[in-house]
């Protein structure tokens, strides 16, 4: 994703070829405008998402340090960091963490292989790839909600379209694949795969489009095979668009717990709980803020390690992939 | 305070034009003429049928009512936002059995021990079932809510497999649990029993049921947690066996809608469940079972008192609005519960019954024959099934946990009960 | 592949057109006999003109004002010599991965402070909150591919630098605009812990209402397919209109 690379001109203010034009004391107040004008372009939308974004956040900050529930707003009482330590010795929380990551790197493993083949099998551009582009999108398009009601309905052992079968045929167990705690996860991680790997396909999809094609071209024509020019030229180049869609379905994929709430409500046991849904249920069920900030905060700062790391990984392979 | 006075005599007036006999009152007698009301109500049977009510009361009284349909876990979110926000988004709300010592506790609504006590006749309250009223609401010396759909839990049987092994419907738990055994044959995909297994509100609630039956309690005489006593701990382990050997495979993952699909597919024999889905058994667009099933009342351990399980709803009104709201809030309720209303409420298939008089009414007993099980149930009913006690979410959602993990072999039930227990200490 | 991807959703589409006692059997069947009744109930319960006009009023109004505040500032970040503005632009990136749990109940309170709860343009607030903050990550990423000529021929030609930015640069990448508004429209559209907060009953959105029709007793997969038909069919409509683009789009800004 990061750009061309002899145009990647960090330098941005307008090179000297303008300025010449210009007599140098207004060449100085141009800087001054030019920088007012950027300024004064970013700082609505800074303003606004600090204003309605930062401003709810700091506020969640500060309620993880109280004991606050809206149910008994009498009792409120600052306990410093102790709704943090609630959490770290929780079971229950720690089950839900790891269950979390579990999810997230198997869903976004398996969405990234599994879309990069769809997208170089979508590569040619013709009328029936671009029919073909479309329909697979439609999972994108179904609220997380709803489709974990269709996989529910579908699964069930009992009577379900796909379950009754995967029962009667041994694959899933007598009571379903919701029913034990390795395969409830593993379904899950299943629903997801199906809902966004339309997503990562169309991302990556996108990047191959951009290739140049004379590189590939040459590669080519130097004998390389379909294998080899993948792995050599495609993937290195490919490398910040995969890394693009990586990072946007990791943040997405950690705070999952949609279609855990309408298929197993995190069971059986706690096997299927997720933070989120740890974190909502907390929440908006029990209305303890005081712990439920804690435990967003804590996601956050998961996903902002994790993001970090992608961001270093980012840089790396961008850097790799132009040679700069 | 003349205008207030003025209002109840507007009240009162309404109260006459409500009356059926006065059906096309004049514009003039419309005394609600420009309120509208908000509803939230739980997506139950009865939500459509309130939703279809709305224009004959904006009819009758001038008020409109907007019906606002949620799930229950919404609904549970939305109001309780709105309360303790004190934002004042609806005035009148659907309010579950287990939700009124919370009500109660943090004052959410207006406490209608007054009102009851001034309108008394006009409710006609000695044709409510007195078990409706106390359970649908009344929590300590407060009224929060006033009963307008109770649900009875029953015993809904399948004759034709009764009938076929020489069985007669169980009266006893023992009986009932014994039956499950004999009706199950997995081959043939016939089940002896079912009830809710996924983790959450759905197995707590129909363990806590099954246990009380039992004769189990999930609070000890002091009125705090005993989720691992003895009694407990054995009927824990009487349901997992009838989970793991007579219920179909599935049910340790089904809610209230999977349990329900089960036996209108006709997997299962007999299952207790709330009277408010009998009719659609009936029913041939949603069920495969009309002609076999049949209703009796709710077994009951062997040597317990005659005692069954009363579910449902009551309609509470938002203490944060406004007097001229709560007023017409009060009036709708009034009207909603008066006996021609009530009895046209249930013939447009809300299966929530409130009065004695419904039970005996040649029309309602034609549709929904069932109705002396309802009565019998209402008769001898017992609200307390589930502790209706301000921690009661939380102890739902650690037995939620602990009887599902029991049901899928994760644990055994007194390791469970004695896990579940440490947690609910901390509550109290 | 393309089966895969489509077959679960045509099980909840055709459960709008089946009766209520065959939408499971034992062992499972695929034929029925067809029935517009699921629909007609749907009709009968929900408002569905009301809700899918606040599904659209929160979908363009989200992704309308994400982009007016969005675009310029990724603009201004691309183009900005300042070591802090790529600091700044993943700054943008961090606001989207704030959990919803986090900001909800704080954001519920302030819009009732400010009179806003149960309105919409709730709504439209916080997701553009978290939209503008992604489109601005996003232009941000275009607007550096993009060649400085473009904007440097304009300026010489006597453009303001507003006139540059908005006659020479954003036209190049016009594509990548589409792409960011799509990724905000799904987003909106598919959003429901905000909306199912924020809104009253005649700014209920389609998301928030599908859950209605999953109920307690009775889960009513008929009405859940119906409705599901309208919270579908205009997304899609959107997504099959604009497909083009979004491939163009992404193409553009990546390489």
């Amino acid at each position: 994703m990061e750009l061309n690379p002899d145009l990647r001109d960090h330098t941005a203010t307008l090179s000297p070829r303008v300025a010449l034009k210009r007599p140098v004391l207004a060449a100085r107040s141009y800087a001054d405008r030019r920088r007012l004008f950027l300024i004064s372009m970013a700082l609505p939308g800074l303003a606004y998402v600090v204003a309605v974004g930062v401003w709810p956040l700091t506020k969640g900050i500060w309620f993880s340090l109280y004991d606050y529930n809206l149910l008994k707003p009498a009792q409120t009482h600052f306990v410093g960091l102790r709704n943090y330590a609630d959490v770290l010795d929780d079971s229950v929380a720690r089950q839900a963490f790891s269950n979390t990551v579990v999810f997230t790197v198997s869903a976004v493993a398996v969405e990234l292989v599994l879309g990069f083949a769809i997208a170089l099998a979508l590569w040619r551009d013709d009328r029936f790839n671009r029919v073909c582009l479309a329909l697979i999108l439609i999972p994108v398009t179904i609220t997380p909600l709803v489709v974990g009601l269709i996989f529910r309905a579908l699964l069930m052992p009992d009577y379900g379209l796909v379950g009754y079968y995967l029962a009667e045929s041994g694959f899933s167990g007598p009571h379903g694949l919701f029913a034990y705690g390795s395969s409830a996860l593993a379904t899950l991680i299943f629903v997801d795969i199906w809902e966004w790997t339309p997503l990562v396909a169309l991302i990556l999809l996108a990047g191959l489009k951009a290739l140049p094609s004379d590189i590939i071209e040459a590669a080519r024509a130097d004998g390389a095979t379909g294998v080899q020019r993948l792995r050599m030229v495609i993937i290195p180049l490919m490398a910040p668009t995969i890394v693009l869609a990586v990072m946007l379905r990791t943040i997405d994929a950690f705070r999952i717990f949609d279609s855990i709430f309408v298929t197993t409500g995190g069971g059986p046991g706690n096997a299927t709980n997720s933070l989120m849904l740890h974190a909502v249920k907390q929440g908006l069920e029990f209305f303890n803020i005081g712990l439920a900030s804690a435990i967003a905060n804590v996601t956050l700062l998961c996903i902002a390690v994790m993001a970090t790391a992608f961001v270093i990984l980012f840089r790396q392979a961008d850097r790799r992939a132009h040679g700069s | 305070m003349t205008s207030i006075k003025g209002f109840f005599r507007e009240i009162a007036i309404a109260g006459l034009v409500l009356a059926p006999l006065v059906g096309s009152a004049a514009a003039a007698d419309k005394p609600l003429e420009g309120v509208t009301l908000t509803l939230a109500s739980q997506n139950d049977q009865f939500a459509a049928v309130l939703a279809a009510l709305a224009p004959k009361f904006k009819e009758q009284t001038g008020a409109t009512l907007k019906v606002d349909i949620l799930d229950y876990g919404s609904l549970l979110t939305k109001t309780t936002a709105d309360f303790v926000g004190h934002t004042g988004g609806y005035d009148l709300i659907t309010m579950d059995i287990v939700w009124s010592g919370q009500y109660a506790q943090n004052d959410y609504s207006v406490d209608l021990v007054d009102w009851i006590k001034r309108d008394a006749s006009e409710l006609q309250l000695d044709d409510i079932y007195p078990t409706l009223l106390n359970a649908l609401g009344h929590y300590g010396d407060k009224q929060v809510a006033f009963p307008f759909a109770g649900y009875a839990n029953v015993l809904a049987y399948r004759k034709d497999l009764f009938d076929a092994a020489g069985l007669s419907p169980p009266k006893t738990m023992e009986e009932l649990t014994a039956d499950a055994y004999k009706l199950t044959d997995p081959a043939k995909h016939q089940y002896g029993f079912v009830a809710n297994g996924q983790k959450g509100p759905a197995v707590a609630q129909d363990w806590m049921q099954y246990n009380t039956e039992m004769g189990g309690s999930i609070l000890g005489p002091d009125g705090k947690p005993a989720l691992n006593s003895e009694a407990n701990v054995k009927s824990l382990t009487v349901y997992r066996d009838l989970f793991q050997k007579a219920a179909p495979p599935g049910a340790v993952n089904y809610d209230w809608g999977g349990r329900e699909e089960s036996f209108r597919q006709g997997l299962v024999a007999q299952m207790q469940t709330w009277s408010v889905g009998a009719p659609g058994y009936y029913d041939p667009a949603s069920s495969k079972i009309v002609d076999k099933v049949a209703i009796a009342p709710a077994p009951r351990g062997a040597g317990l008192p005659q005692l069954y399980g009363l579910g449902g709803w009551g309609l509470a009104i938002n203490a944060d609005i406004k007097d001229k709201q709560k007023q017409a809030a009060w009036a709708f309720i009034k009207w909603l519960d008066s006996p021609p209303e009530h009895k046209e409420f249930n013939l447009m298939g809300a299966g929530s019954f409130l009065r004695k008089s419904e039970m005996t009414d040649a029309d309602l007993l034609a549709k929904f024959p069932f109705l002396p099980v309802i009565a019998v149930t209402f008769e001898h009913g017992d609200g307390e099934y589930r502790p209706r006690i301000p921690q009661y979410p939380q102890i739902q959602d650690i037995l939620g946990t602990a009887v599902n993990s029991v049901l899928v072999g994760n644990t055994d039930p007194k390791a469970a009960l004695d896990a579940a227990q440490l947690e609910a200490v901390k509550l109290f | 592949m393309t089966a895969f991807f489509l077959l679960p959703f045509l099980w909840l589409a055709t459960a709008a057109y089946k009766p209520s006692r065959d939408m499971f059997s034992v062992p499972p069947m695929l034929l029925f006999r067809p029935t517009l009744e699921q629909f007609a109930t749907v009709l009968r319960i929900f408002d569905v003109r009301s809700l899918l006009s606040s599904s659209l009023l929160i979908a363009t109004g989200s992704v309308g004002l994400s982009l007016l505040l969005g675009v310029p500032a990724g603009y201004a970040l691309a183009r900005s010599s300042s070591r802090y503005a790529t600091v700044a632009a993943y700054f943008f990136m961090a606001v989207r991965m704030v959990p919803a749990v986090a900001a909800l109940i704080p954001f519920y309170l302030m819009m009732r402070d400010v009179g806003l709860l149960g309105s919409w343009i709730s709504v439209v607030l916080i997701n553009s909150m978290l939209n503008s903050a992604f489109v601005t990550w996003m232009m941000f990423l275009y607007f550096r591919g993009l060649p400085k000529e473009l904007e440097e021929a304009a300026l010489t030609d006597g453009c303001t630098m507003f006139g540059a930015f908005w006659r020479a640069a954003l036209p190049a990448v016009r594509s990548g605009v589409v792409a960011s508004a799509l990724f905000c429209l799904i987003f909106s559209w598919n959003d429901f812990l905000y909306p199912m907060f924020l809104t009253r009953l005649d700014s209920k959105p389609l998301s928030v209402a599908l859950l209605a029709a999953f109920g307690t007793k009775d889960i009513t997969w008929g009405a859940l397919g119906a409705l599901a038909h309208f919270s579908t069919i205009p997304i899609v409509l959107i997504v099959l209109a604009l497909n083009r683009y979004f491939v163009q789009g992404l193409t553009k800004g990546i390489h």
